[in-house]
């Protein structure tokens, strides 16, 4: 596994691993590799954050583990269950809250949680019990008995959270959650997610290109690029590895050959990379003054100078020399 | 709103999986697409409308210009008999249609993550589309009586009737469902109703017995699965004399013939169910 370290794996050594992805690989027809071998494992009770732009592969991962999309080559387990040899199984121990709203407009709020309830198995008094419980805690007991066709976006989203838990998962696929929604509903879904961190026994797995969502919820977050794991830690590990601050700068004339200067001058390390004009340097502790002192000895024409935080931005350019859709 | 509440629930101990058994499952997807129907009215009105003017309007109105068939055969039940060959294919492509829109709206995705096998999705619908359609056509039979239309009506002609009408829905409905998988769009699917509900209406013996048609037609007639079961729905409530299985088989038992026409019908309502599970499974899954 590319990134991972002794962090990367189980975060328990005991519990049974929630999701297991051997070599997972997906070619659609006419050849294109939309998932191109790739390794990881979930602990039980992980919080776990696909982070990648679109077309990445991340949703295609999903639909692997969901049993939506029939894998190539590979193999993955959900809970110990192949999802290619025991789909229903598998199916069984997880629920997925769609990145489209996937309700039934015309039922009533209620209804479409019962309908979940009904399909996976559970019996009708806890049912009706757990939809109560559930439905308070999402604030839409006023509005539960009509139509979901009358919900706003983040009502019908909150629905759908509600609706993945009533079955008590023991996987939660989270695809692209927030997505189209605006800031103050994404970040009250964000803090409902963040929430059901605590529940036991519940292994989230969350696709997203949000930063943000990232590196708030996400124990482990594995970053794909060109349905390749590139990254695969904690959020923390992955920014640690170019450290506390960095200096960003536009270069006049060919970046490539002014990083290359750099380098050969001893002021970027080979983290420090170069996207179009602008090249990032991580500063490991270095102050900036004195790399810019160091930079303006050289024959290089540099502007816009800042130094910030790094962020996932910055992991997933050093790893790919791509930058993410929908950086905050 | 109060995430801290989810957490605080009691958390369920490492149960098995979750799984509906499986009557249970097909009795939930048949509930959801009832209801669903229940709040579409169009959906069980549209069909109905042109087979009720054949019953009501058309079939009298035959009678009177041209006499009616010339034998003991009622010539307003007999068309009244026949539009139920219409009602049938209209009902189930309209119940076609909601596969398309459960899959654009996106309800289908929920589905398919549920632990039921996906062949469940069809046959869920089935359930739905077969008591709407047998509703339907006793209301077009009643529209035929009240206007005058002859009927013999026995126990055993019930059964023959029910049966060639529940045979022929599972068979229509496969055939919807089968197209409803391939297209991508509504318009293509209803651009193709035509085809599939309305073009066979008018070789299959619905207005006129098939010895009526030139040779060749009305071999291509006895092959289709809706000249048999409209001669078993006559068979069943106005001719027990079999005329219309008789011009399909030329047997001298018409209950042998009667079998055999069931029979076919059967066949094609198998064949259908199994193509239309076999397309859809593979069509949902990438």
């Amino acid at each position: 596994m590319i990134g991972t370290t002794t962090n990367g794996t189980a975060a328990s050594a005991t519990a049974p691993a929630a999701v297991e992805v051997e070599d997972l690989r997906k070619t659609y027809p006419g050849g294109i590799e939309a998932v191109k071998g790739i390794d990881f494992t979930v602990a039980s009770g992980e919080v776990f954050g696909l982070l990648g732009p679109n077309g990445a592969g991340k949703s295609t991962t999903v639909g692997m583990l969901t049993t939506t999309v029939t894998p190539t080559g590979g193999r993955a387990r959900l809970a110990g269950f192949d999802v290619a040899r025991q789909p229903l199984l598998a199916r069984g121990v997880s629920s997925v809250v769609f990145q489209d709203t996937v309700v039934d407009g015309s039922l009533s709020g209620r209804e479409n949680l019962d309908l979940h309830a009904r399909l996976w198995g559970v019996p009708a008094a806890p049912a009706k019990q757990r939809i109560g419980e559930l439905v308070d805690a999402i604030g839409l007991s006023e509005l539960i008995d009509r139509p979901v066709s009358s919900f706003s976006g983040g009502q019908r989203r909150r629905l759908e959270i509600a609706r993945a838990l009533v079955s008590r998962p023991r996987v939660l696929f989270l695809d692209e959650p927030t997505v189209g929604l605006d800031p103050r509903i994404r970040h009250e879904l964000l803090d409902v997610i963040a929430g059901l961190r605590s529940r036991e026994e519940m292994t989230i797995v969350m696709t997203t290109h949000y930063l943000d969502e990232a590196e708030r919820l996400c124990d482990r977050v594995a970053i794909i690029h060109l349905g390749e794991i590139v990254a695969l830690d904690s959020p923390r590990a992955l920014l640690a590895g170019l450290g506390s601050e960095i200096l960003e700068f536009r270069v006049s004339g060919d970046a490539p050959s002014a990083l290359v200067a750099l380098r050969a001058a001893d002021i970027a390390g080979e983290d420090a990379f170069a996207v179009g004009a602008r090249v990032t340097v991580p500063l490991h502790g270095r102050a900036a003054s004195e790399a810019l002192a160091a930079i303006d000895a050289e024959p290089i024409r540099i502007s816009e100078i800042a130094t910030r935080v790094p962020t996932l931005d910055d992991v997933y350019l050093n790893r790919t020399g791509a930058q993410l859709a929908g950086v905050n | 709103m109060s995430s801290t509440t989810i957490a605080e629930s009691a958390p369920a101990a490492l149960a098995p999986p979750r799984r509906a058994r499986r009557g249970s499952a097909l009795l939930t997807l048949a509930r959801r697409r009832a209801m669903l129907t229940s709040r579409t009215p169009r959906q069980i009105a549209v069909p109905l409308l042109g087979p009720a003017m054949l019953a009501l309007i058309l079939a009298p109105a035959l009678k009177k210009a041209t006499g009616g068939l010339h034998s003991q055969i009622d010539y307003t039940s007999y068309v009244g008999t026949g539009a139920v060959g219409l009602v049938i294919p209209l009902s189930c492509v309209f119940a076609g249609l909601s596969v398309l829109v459960d899959r654009h709206s996106g309800a289908q995705r929920e589905l398919l993550a549920a632990p039921i096998p996906r062949g469940f999705l069809v046959l869920g619908n089935l359930i739905v589309a077969l008591v709407l359609a047998a509703l339907q056509a006793l209301v077009v039979v009643g529209l035929s009586a009240l206007r005058g239309g002859v009927f013999h009506i026995t126990a055993a002609g019930v059964a023959w009737f029910l049966g060639a009408a529940l045979l022929f829905t599972v068979f229509m409905y496969g055939l919807a469902e089968t197209v409803a998988s391939r297209v991508t769009k509504e318009e293509d699917y209803v651009g193709a109703t035509p085809v599939l509900a309305i073009l066979p209406f008018f070789f299959a013996g619905a207005l006129f017995p098939i010895a009526a048609m030139p040779g060749v037609l009305a071999d291509i007639a006895k092959v289709m699965p809706l000249t048999h079961a409209l001669a078993l729905l006559r068979y069943g409530f106005i001719d027990p004399s079999g005329r219309g299985l008789h011009d399909i088989w030329g047997m001298s038992n018409v209950t042998t013939e009667a079998w055999l026409s069931l029979g076919v019908v059967a066949v094609f309502a198998a064949a259908l169910t199994a193509i239309a599970i076999r397309v859809f499974s593979h069509s949902v899954v990438h």
